[in-house]
């Protein structure tokens, strides 16, 4: 496992390992489509193709192919049409009348506490369902996994929650080699909210994998934290949203005559844009912002580089920036921390007038 | 790599479910017309390739492809008004075993958790409510073929997978059929595809495109598209003369292959039989296997060549997975015994479900009479070849002049060796007479044959035999051979005529035929003379026996 900084290169680093591999198959595999479709730029761009013994698969699609489907009839005989999205928890059969939710249970109302109607399994129970079916036949999906994929690179680690853990222990103990990779300072987002290994979700995944001494893994904390892509001052502010981990430091000294933390009154955004042109990044899509330029949520940047941002804060994001002990939400920290560090040379940051 | 086993529902021939297991190396099936062995070599060669008939089934989908039952059975059933009739469905699986199978691996097969894949012809959902509307409107006489698809998938549950990606490839050498004589054969193509690595696919459609583009450069053709543009003047647009390069797969069909300066298909189908068979066995690619299904290649073939094509397979079938379907006892007993599959009444059997002794004893055999024991409709036993020759004297009597192999019924001297006959005819349903010399102990005859007689009768096993024990004067003479038995039958004086001797009492004419056997057999067969025959060689020949 590596602890990677945003900007440390991490998905350069990752495909240049799957290319150093002659003997086996390798298995990338992220959470987020957007940085699934990053990974298998940056292979192109290093190796002009991607290889025959290189697989890059979204975790859901992945789960679902060799997770799901193989041994699927061990638990359930019909067809499964596919994956659906959810955001909250899935499966509600009703509310009693004080308006409390009531749920599908698994053991007795089995196809409706995984599917949905149309048949297709709840993104939030996908990888429970892989878990229960390894447990019915006793570790087979698993060592399916293992046979087929000698190398299994997981980018993005801290998106994975609930059993998705569970599925990553079986795997340190199959005989794949398993490379995860992530910085906990970007869990903005999760595969579930699933109850199950609730506490170790986002930020607090590395946890996870040393409060169980039954669990072999080694991190590096160190090899990937020079941020080569924001300069010194972008990353100064980053830091200061994790004081407890270790600081990152900037790898990149261009000056451009523009460099560094900016605030931009609301009235100048139109002139701000027109003279350095930056993408403007946003929290939800109910921020208003400038049509006519670039604009990207928090979230969905992730992963990517820009020159310049501009960011359109949050009132929490705003308090912080004045009193860096003022409460800010651990999601949304993360969100910011990604914002921030999408910057190459400056960030701007909206004010009131 | 190689198939383990096949298993087809409802596909031609086979009404439910069959199933065959195969092995690495030879397979070679034998069996009756329509026993199902083509039907088989058809099912695996489609699962493979998706090619049926020199065809991509995709397009060409037809409800003969279903067993006629079947599809009889459900169109009666809407008939009679019950509108839940299942739609019959056409599933191929095929098992496989070997490394690097691992994706295949999964529970959606017939044997739950089994790795390989599957072809289903099946009703497509997603048509239900149109074909819920043609049911209600009722009148439905035939499948309902245009709301079926054709798709493959792994036992993993992958419908992504095609022949392309499945890394067993068949090459099918079928000389039977005359069906390719529109000079495009698709196998041939398929086979010289497969034999190529990819790299090498890629260069030929380089080189493929790269003498295109030259003819478009030709100062003659240049010209004529000048004048062409000059004189077109249907549209606004350019029209010009050009070749074709947008198809996928250009070179594949612009391509022929010639066999020394004659293009393929205007050679013999024997030789093509033999340079699809060579380029076939010459695939050795890292990653892929290549399966050898070769239909009845003792087609079109001279002695020569067929022994040539067969030391070929033989040689080749140490690394290769070869599956045969013949007729040819010469071709089967060629390419060992061992690996027979009998396919009987679209079941099967192979050597292994013989007892060990049997088993034993048939290798060792020469083998050529047990597969014609196989490979005829019935066959008649006898013990030595005068045997042989009375039977087949009787036969032509009373069937006007016609031999019983014209009426497919082989009439086989099988020594002593008539129960390890008997065993291999048991198990293969196989309608058989035993024509025995009753040896003066008529008790011990019934001992021998007790699993054949009385409450043991087998519906397909006749045991003729002459329920009268004779005796006589001579010492340490047998009466009840066939020799006396047709003495008895005919006249001293007939059997005189037709052997050309004078003698004078019944002994003399005993022992005369005991030291003359074959002779006096021959003669029988080729007189003129009316004859009588004993009753149990009547028994025997007779049409509707057993």
């Amino acid at each position: 496992m590596i602890i990677a900084a945003a900007g440390s290169g991490k998905t350069t680093h990752l495909v240049n390992e799957a290319l150093k591999i002659k003997d086996g198959r390798v298995l990338i595999t992220t959470y987020t489509q957007a940085n699934e479709a990053e990974i298998r730029k940056k292979i192109v761009e290093i190796n002009k193709c991607i290889p025959e013994h290189i697989t890059v698969q979204t975790w859901f699609s992945f789960l679902l192919k060799h997770g799901v489907r193989p041994f699927q009839g061990v638990l359930f005989e019909k067809k499964i049409k596919g994956l659906i999205l959810v955001n909250s928890q899935s499966g509600l059969k009703g509310r009693t009348r004080y308006g409390q939710p009531i749920y599908f249970g698994e053991e007795k109302e089995f196809e409706h506490h995984y599917f949905s109607n149309a048949l297709k399994i709840y993104s939030d129970k996908l990888s429970k369902f892989v878990f229960r079916c390894n447990e019915k036949t006793e570790g087979w999906v698993i060592d399916r996994m293992s046979k087929i994929y000698s190398h299994i690179f997981v980018d993005e680690v801290q998106d994975l929650a609930g059993y998705d853990l569970e599925l990553l222990k079986h795997l340190f103990d199959s005989n794949s080699n398993v490379l995860l990779v992530g910085d906990p300072r970007q869990g903005t987002y999760s595969t579930n909210t699933a109850p199950k290994n609730k506490k170790y979700r986002k930020a607090n995944i590395e946890k996870y994998f040393f409060e169980d001494d039954s669990i072999q893994i080694e991190t590096d904390r160190t090899s990937l934290q020079i941020n080569y892509r924001s300069n010194a001052e972008i990353c100064n502010l980053s830091n200061k949203l994790f004081p407890n981990m270790v600081a990152t430091t900037s790898g990149n000294q261009t000056t451009t005559g523009h460099d560094g933390v900016f605030f931009v009154k609301k009235s100048e955004i139109a002139s701000y844009l027109n003279k350095f042109e930056p993408v403007q990044l946003r929290d939800t899509k109910r921020t208003e912002v400038h049509t006519g330029y670039s604009v990207m949520n928090f979230g969905e940047s992730k992963g990517l580089s820009f020159d310049r941002v501009l960011i359109y804060p949050t009132k929490p994001f705003l308090g912080w920036l004045n009193n860096n002990n003022s409460e800010l939400a651990e999601t949304s920290r993360s969100k910011i921390y990604v914002a921030i560090t999408r910057a190459r040379y400056s960030v701007g940051i909206v004010i009131d007038d | 790599m190689h198939i383990s086993k096949i298993h087809i529902e409802n596909f031609k021939i086979f009404k439910g479910s069959f199933k065959l297991p195969l092995s690495n190396g030879m397979n070679i099936l034998v069996g009756d017309n329509e026993a199902g062995k083509s039907t088989i070599i058809e099912a695996i060669h489609l699962a493979l390739s998706g090619l049926f008939n020199g065809k991509y089934l995709k397009n060409e989908l037809t409800q003969y492809l279903f067993n006629n039952e079947v599809v009889t059975e459900y169109i009666q059933n809407l008939e009679e008004g019950n509108s839940a009739a299942v739609l019959p469905h056409i599933l191929i699986e095929v098992f496989m075993e070997g490394d690097d199978l691992d994706e295949f691996l999964g529970d959606a097969s017939s044997e739950k958790a089994a790795t390989g894949f599957f072809l289903k012809i099946a009703f497509d959902e997603r048509f239900q409510p149109q074909y819920e509307k043609l049911v209600k409107l009722g009148g439905i006489k035939t499948l309902p073929i245009e709301y079926y698809n054709i798709t493959w998938s792994s036992f993993a549950r992958d419908e992504s997978i095609t022949p392309r990606t499945i890394p067993l490839k068949s090459a099918l050498i079928d000389s039977t059929s005359s069906r390719f004589q529109n000079g495009s054969d698709i196998y041939i193509s398929h086979i010289v595809k497969e034999f190529l690595e990819l790299d090498e696919i890629v260069e030929v459609s380089q080189a493929h495109r790269r003498m295109k583009e030259s003819f478009m450069d030709e100062p003659s053709i240049i010209k004529i598209n000048e004048k062409i543009k000059s004189a077109a003047k249907i549209s606004e647009k350019k029209v010009e003369l050009s070749v074709e390069l947008s198809s996928k797969n250009a070179w594949e069909s612009s391509l022929m292959t010639y066999l020394e300066d004659i293009p393929f298909h205007f050679i013999g189908k024997g030789e093509q039989s033999i340079v699809k068979t060579k380029l076939a066995l010459g695939h050795k690619k890292a990653k892929e296997a290549n399966v050898i299904l070769m239909e009845e290649p003792e087609n079109h073939l001279s002695h020569s060549k067929l022994n040539q094509l067969i030391s070929d397979i033989k040689s080749g079938s140490a690394d290769k997975q070869i599956i045969v379907s013949t007729h040819s006892s010469f071709v089967a007993n060629k390419l060992g015994l061992e690996n027979l599959i009998f396919i009987n009444d679209l079941k099967r059997t192979g050597l292994n479900d013989l007892s060990y002794d049997t088993q034993k004893f048939f290798k060792k055999l020469s083998g050529y009479d047990t597969l014609r024991l196989i490979l005829c409709k019935k066959a008649i036993l006898v013990e030595g070849d005068s045997d042989e020759l009375v039977i087949q004297k009787a036969f032509q009597v009373s069937n006007d002049g016609k031999l019983p192999i014209e009426k497919g019924i082989d009439v086989i001297s099988v020594g002593t060796s008539f129960l390890r006959f008997l065993e291999i005819a048991e198990k293969l349903n196989k309608d058989v007479v035993v024509v025995t010399d009753n040896d003066g102990d008529i008790e011990a005859l019934k001992k021998k044959y007790d699993k054949y007689l009385g409450d043991n009768k087998k519906q397909s096993i006749e045991i003729c035999f002459d329920e009268d024990v004779d005796t006589g004067e001579l010492e340490k003479f047998n009466y009840n051979t066939l020799e006396p038995k047709f003495l008895k039958e005919n006249s001293l004086e007939k059997l005189n005529k037709v052997f050309g001797t004078s003698y004078e009492d019944d002994d003399s004419m005993h022992l005369y035929m005991r030291a003359h056997k074959t002779e006096c057999a021959l003669n029988i067969f080729d007189t003129s003379e009316e004859l009588s025959f004993p009753k149990y060689i009547l028994d025997a020949i007779k049409q509707d026996v057993p």
